[in-house]
């Protein structure tokens, strides 16, 4: 490890662009898409439009019955918490490996704000299917200085598949990680 | 709690310029906190005042999930539930903190044919008290060929404007 801290901080950020994110392989929903998270996202948001938990209404529409909300896609693949210690391990749901991101908590960047997020979606998710997401680390910017402090845009692209293994969706995704500095404001 | 049309807007009827009716959301923490657990996302800034605080922020904050959420929300119920998303590309700024008030305004940028489908391409904005929390573009699709794919046939009512065709009672509440 003393070898390793010894190397600059852009070397050891460079390793990981254009490599998959999160361990091995891609990462499985916990639960096929379905009706009871369905329900919590709808009654957290308000949303009433019927797609989501009005079957009759549903099949009234081009979906031909109840969909998820195209917005949870990211929702179906969320690692499973451990939430004793969640806030000592900077938010991380399980033991964190090493990353571009635990790189930069180790430099002392450990705070992250998203700032862009492109979703596309080729179909809505029914209940009963099966998510799996691959998440590539796509770049990495130089240091920058920016009104929240100074840190590097970190961007990475999720491809979410279904039970065939068909493309459902995508996500690009932008954090800055950056250090706060006391007296700036959010 | 908002009341949902059952019926959605023709795609024939949608002009670029046309304004989406904005939507109001009081922010609190219980509003934060529901959408940080109802998209799974633990993360502590989203919850967690001391850990938020210890991060550079004054307040717990919405998480991205949430914001691509009612960003949804926000166009969908104004397109109908015929209306399906094909993209949500969003930039965020100020963060969206309990005591704001989060206000979506959009604009319709650019319609285009398509077979079939309609589609409507949106440019919105969701302002907070310090700023804006949200701007960007959604894409939708709705079905353009023949009403008889929309449910029956709808008499659209010329003084509605926007060419909703209601016919159940629409409000939209915090």
């Amino acid at each position: 490890m003393s070898d390793e801290h010894s190397v600059p901080l852009r070397e050891r950020l460079e390793e990981f662009i254009g490599k998959p994110m999160g361990g091995d392989g891609p990462s499985v929903g916990p639960d096929p898409v379905n009706l009871p998270m369905i329900r919590h996202w709808v009654d957290a948001l308000d949303d009433r439009n019927p797609i989501y938990l009005d079957d009759a209404a549903a099949r009234r529409t081009p979906f031909g019955g109840l969909v998820a909300p195209p917005a949870m896609l990211q929702s179906w693949t969320m690692g499973r918490p451990t939430v004793q210690g969640i806030a000592e391990r900077g938010g991380a749901p399980g033991t964190p490996g090493r990353s571009a991101l635990s790189e930069l908590d180790a430099a002392g960047y450990t705070a992250t704000r998203a700032t862009n997020s492109e979703l596309e979606f080729e179909r809505y998710l029914h209940p009963g299917d099966e998510i799996t997401s691959t998440t590539m680390l796509e770049s990495i910017s130089d240091e920058k200085r920016t009104a929240l402090g100074t840190g590097y845009f970190v961007t990475w692209m999720s491809t979410y598949v279904d039970q065939q293994g068909e493309v459902v969706g995508r996500q690009r995704f932008r954090v800055l990680k950056f250090r706060a500095e006391a007296g700036v404001p959010a | 709690m908002s009341t949902h049309t059952q019926q959605s807007l023709e795609w024939t009827s949608i002009r670029v310029g046309d304004e989406i009716p904005p939507l109001d959301v009081p922010l609190t923490a219980s509003v934060i906190v529901a959408g940080a657990i109802a998209s799974r996302d633990f993360m502590p800034v989203h919850h967690d005042l001391a850990y938020a605080n210890k991060q550079g922020a004054p307040d717990i904050f919405m998480n991205i999930l949430t914001t691509n959420g009612y960003v949804a929300r926000f166009v969908t119920d104004w397109a109908g539930p015929h209306a399906q998303l094909k993209s949500i590309s969003i930039r965020l700024g100020a963060p969206a903190m309990p005591g704001f008030l989060l206000r979506f305004t959009a604009v319709v940028q650019r319609t285009e044919r398509q077979g079939d489908l309609g589609l409507v391409d949106i440019a919105l904005r969701g302002a907070t008290d310090i700023g804006d929390h949200v701007t960007g573009n959604v894409v939708l699709l709705l079905p353009a060929s023949d009403r008889t794919r929309l449910g029956k046939a709808h008499q659209r009512d010329e003084t509605i404007g926007l060419g909703l065709i209601v016919d159940v009672p629409r409000t939209v509440g915090g």
